[in-house]
């Protein structure tokens, strides 16, 4: 939007841009939104009162003060912006949750110039303007612009615009990943080059064979035979030649596909890892698993197998084509003829295969996702009795990738015979023509034998390449699956420069924090600053962002707005890793690894010693029954813990947490998975893990949290109550609703014991 | 970095000098009088680290579980009541060596005829995951029963012994 449009005045200061995308009968419109220092600009609102509006470019401006109020809400897909004075509504827009972020941003930053506190998101980076706002505040010397969405991507998702290109794209990206072997890469495309030429020695050969010595004899000259030994001699080396010429460029080029298909394996996986959470909860495990797994593999086969057949396929059919023209234009040109007609069918054919096989690729993804899902869910399965309808589950996806494969082998068992018919019609042209042009005697019989010898060679390889086509596609298609993944940037990122933290003290100050999830808002404006040493216990419904707001510690997530600093420094000036260098959590379900028992412990400071990993263990209470174990420490623990309870193995990832020795420790519902008597031995575990450490504890069971400092009552994403037991207690709120409830249930199922 | 004292509290009542005694009673059993003078009877003697760490760290386990002491090494105690100790370890553990490979049965489980120091058996092995390799190429076998079973090196086993276990992993 052109911001002449605006019609500002002098000195005033555009804070906040947002887009609208709905009229008032929910049609797709397109209208903006500016709040400025002193104004909320907007084009024609939805109608508020009645009245319609034709789509003239009107602007409407409303003074701001402190009576105007934004409201906005996001209900079953529509979302409502209703600006109200003095409690009437006097204008209402509609949107899009496509929109919903930039809206949000808006609504928070005119809410913080309403209530004052005008300088909460100043100058953090990344909060650098908005994209689709108009790009500057006008008058540069003026504060910088409180704008807090970051990037207006979520907004209008880009759509891929040919996914064909984008695929050829993918493939060309690929030779990134040769460059480092380029030397190796070029070696092998030398030789190729060379076993070609020598490939198209013996049909050369066998033209004086046939015109100098054969021909001759039979017409009753004296020809002496050892000439036939010498063609016979050059006929065979020739074929050496190409043999051991072939081998070294495929045992070269294949070296390059398998390393290139294990950098790209070795980067996917890496660059997975350097993703924030949320990218992972977005994704299927199976389908991640298959992209690592068997995409790159696609990719290999293709560059260790296809690629070398293409490369030297092309090579040959162009010298071949050389080879003719110069033993004789005529025929050459009768030969080659039908060849484009076979380059447009291979380039009609091969759209088709490739959605084919991106098609197939997805389905295949999918087979793999439903293994991934169901077999660690084995237990629900079994206990709900679902096995049938997941072999359906399961069977259904199998058909689909049965299905995506027939629609491929339709095309390509009608497109394979074709060019079959092609190189025996070419073969039959050549006989043709070639046959006139004897009779004619412009050519030699030598010279047509040659060109026979040829024309198969060149058809075979015209065939082969064609039959690579769908390994192209299929290479393409998987090229791409990964290129995407390579192409997330992680949404919790680093800055340029990041400060390394050291070892925190701990203080934790969480200022004006909101988080949102899509379109949903969690933590509506967060306040709270947490002493070094101190124990938070977190307390409230599920869904009042208690686990949200313990991520955002963790820098899990960052927040939409407002920030959250430990020991005085934001937390996104600091370096993630050496951040959560400091940064203990014992989570609901402990996950552990497939390792010993002492690797577990391990995990967090793989160089501790096995004293330190015992006294750990010990802490943790976990000493003894570890002891118990088979092979004791060296005892071998599966993906989730095997044979082991679920308090054993909550103690063990406490050992874990003590020992990286961390300044913040984050407890999210650490006990909630077991038994009370388990968790009174868990409980003194923690309260060793606790003692000196800023920590926060999340816990439904209210009995966990008994030794907190403070406990922090939240209620749909606002701190609803804050003091310790006692005076929560006695303010008879919230908090002493859910103590007295659940100290009932306690009585009530001692009583009923 | 050094871990805080404060998680290692425990470690200053468990003695590592011999301020505790071990007796050896009929049948083999052990006793252990503690540093204040209580007896617990039948004692197990545990290594924490069997695989990893043989000889260090080993725990005096009383009847009911409980940890009396932990020997964090066994070369610094007396030799005396090491070897006491280590006659234990060594009655107590069965872990027999493998000295050739008969046969092992393709799929899962595998079925292994093995002839170990101890005589000739035969184990099923449930997962290749049960096969712990170290690097001094000697190896670890778990049966589906817990048993472990050792192969000092694999480099030192006959060929076609050698040719079983390398295609069983």
């Amino acid at each position: 939007m052109p911001l002449g449009r605006l019609g500002l005045e002098t000195g005033e200061v555009v804070l906040a841009a947002c887009r609208f995308d709905l009229d008032a009968s929910l049609n797709f419109t397109d209208g903006w939104i500016v709040l400025t220092d002193r104004r909320l600009l907007a084009d024609l609102p939805a109608s508020a009162d009645g009245e319609e509006h034709s789509t003239a470019e009107t602007l409407r401006a409303w003074p701001l003060d402190a009576l105007t109020q934004l409201d906005v809400r996001l209900r079953t897909g529509v979302g409502r912006i209703e600006l109200s004075q003095d409690h009437r509504v006097i204008a209402r827009w509609l949107f899009t949750p496509a929109r919903a972020k930039a809206i949000h941003s808006l609504e928070d930053v005119f809410d913080q110039r309403l209530h004052g506190q005008s300088t909460i998101a100043l100058g953090t980076p990344g909060n650098s303007t908005h994209n689709d706002s108009p790009k500057k505040p006008v008058e540069q010397n003026n504060p910088t612009p409180i704008v807090s969405a970051k990037s207006s991507d979520d907004d209008e998702p880009s759509f891929s615009k040919d996914s064909s290109e984008a695929s050829w794209r993918a493939l060309g990206r690929l030779v990134t990943f040769a460059r480092p072997h380029a030397a190796v890469a070029v070696l092998g495309g030398v030789l190729s080059l060379a076993g070609t030429a020598a490939a198209l020695v013996p049909p050369y050969l066998t033209m004086p064979l046939v015109d100098q010595v054969l021909i001759p004899r039979q017409a009753g000259q004296p020809v002496p035979f050892e000439r036939v030994w010498w063609y016979l001699a050059g006929l065979g080396i020739a074929a050496l030649a190409a043999w051991l010429l072939s081998w070294a460029q495929s045992w070269t080029l294949a070296w390059v596909g398998e390393r290139v298909a294990a950098d790209l394996r070795v980067r996917t996986y890496s660059h997975m890892q350097s993703l924030s959470l949320d990218f992972f909860s977005g994704k299927r495990t199976g389908d991640l698993m298959s992209r690592v797994g068997s995409d790159t593999d696609r990719i290999n086969t293709f560059l260790s197998v296809h690629l070398i057949e293409f490369s030297s396929n092309v090579m040959l059919v162009l010298l071949t084509a050389g080879v003719l023209t110069a033993i004789s234009p005529t025929l050459a040109i009768v030969t080659l003829a039908p060849f484009p007609l076979v380059v447009w069918l291979v380039y009609a054919v091969r759209e088709r295969l490739r959605r084919g096989f991106a098609r197939s690729s997805v389905a295949w993804a999918d087979m793999t996702s439903a293994l991934a899902d169901t077999i660690p869910g084995i237990r629900v399965v079994k206990a709900f009795a679902q096995e049938s309808r997941e072999i359906d589950r399961f069977r259904a996806t199998n058909d689909r990738v049965l299905e995506a494969n027939d629609r491929v082998n339709v095309v390509w068992a009608f497109f394979g015979p074709l060019v079959s018919l092609f190189s025996e019609v070419g073969l039959l042209v050549v006989w043709a023509a070639g046959a006139w042009l004897v009779f004619s005697g412009s050519v030699t019989v030598g010279a047509l034998t040659a060109f026979l010898a040829y024309i198969s060679r060149f058809y075979g390889r015209v065939e082969s390449m064609i039959r690579m086509v769908p390994a192209t596609q299929r290479a393409a298609a998987s090229a791409q699956r990964i290129f995407e993944i390579l192409d997330c940037t992680p949404t919790v990122a680093e800055v340029p420069h990041p400060l390394n933290p050291g070892r925190v003290k701990g203080r934790i100050e969480i200022a004006g924090v909101h988080f949102r999830y899509g379109p949903r808002e969690i933590l509506h404006g967060i306040d709270l600053t947490v002493e070094p040493g101190e124990m938070i216990g977190l307390v409230g419904t599920s869904g009042s962002g208690k686990t949200t707001l313990a991520n955002l510690v963790c820098r899990f997530y960052d927040p939409s707005s407002g920030s959250i600093s430990v020991d005085g420094i934001d937390l996104k000036q600091l370096s993630i890793p050496e951040y959560r260098r400091n940064l203990g959590c014992v989570l609901q379900e402990p996950f552990l690894f497939f390792g010993t028992v002492a690797e577990n412990i391990a995990y967090g400071r793989p160089d501790a010693s096995r004293a330190q990993i015992v006294s750990a263990a010990r802490a943790a209470g976990a000493h003894e029954f570890i002891l118990a174990l088979p092979a004791a420490y060296d005892s071998r623990v599966g993906e989730r813990g095997g044979s082991l309870s679920g308090g054993e193995r909550q103690r063990l990832s406490i050992a874990r947490a003590l020992l990286v020795d961390p300044a913040i420790l984050v407890l999210d519902e650490a006990t909630s998975s077991v038994d009370a008597e388990t968790e009174a031995i868990i409980q003194s575990a923690i309260d060793r893990l606790v003692a000196g450490r800023t920590t926060i504890a999340i816990a439904h069971r209210l009995s966990t949290l008994r030794r907190a400092d403070r406990l922090v009552v939240l209620d749909a994403g606002r701190i609803i109550e804050i003091g310790t037991h006692d005076e929560l207690l006695a303010a008879n709120g919230a908090y002493a609703r859910l103590y007295n409830a659940q100290t009932k249930a306690a009585e009530q199922a001692a009583a009923g014991a | 970095m050094e871990l805080p004292t404060k998680i290692e509290p425990e470690t200053t009542d468990l003695p590592t000098t011999l301020q505790w005694r071990l007796e050896r009673k009929s049948h083999g059993r052990l006793d252990c009088v503690d540093a204040r003078g209580q007896r617990h009877a039948d004692v197990d003697v545990l290594r924490a680290f069997p695989i990893s760490a043989p000889n260090d760290a080993v725990a005096l386990i009383a009847a009911d579980g409980s940890e009396l002491v932990w020997i964090e090494t066994l070369t610094v105690i007396d030799p005396a009541v090491r070897a006491m100790l280590e006659a234990e370890l060594a009655s107590r553990e069965f872990l027999p060596v493998i000295r050739s490979i008969e046969s092992v049965s393709d799929g899962e489980p595998t079925e292994w005829h093995v002839i170990t120091d101890r005589g000739a058996t035969r184990f099923k092995v449930a997962h290749a995951d049960d096969i712990l390799c170290q690097s001094d190429s000697g190896a670890f076998i778990t049966d589906t029963f817990g048993v472990r079973y050792r192969i000092p090196n694999a480099m030192d086993l006959d060929p076609d012994s050698r040719r079983r276990f390398e295609k069983s992993l």
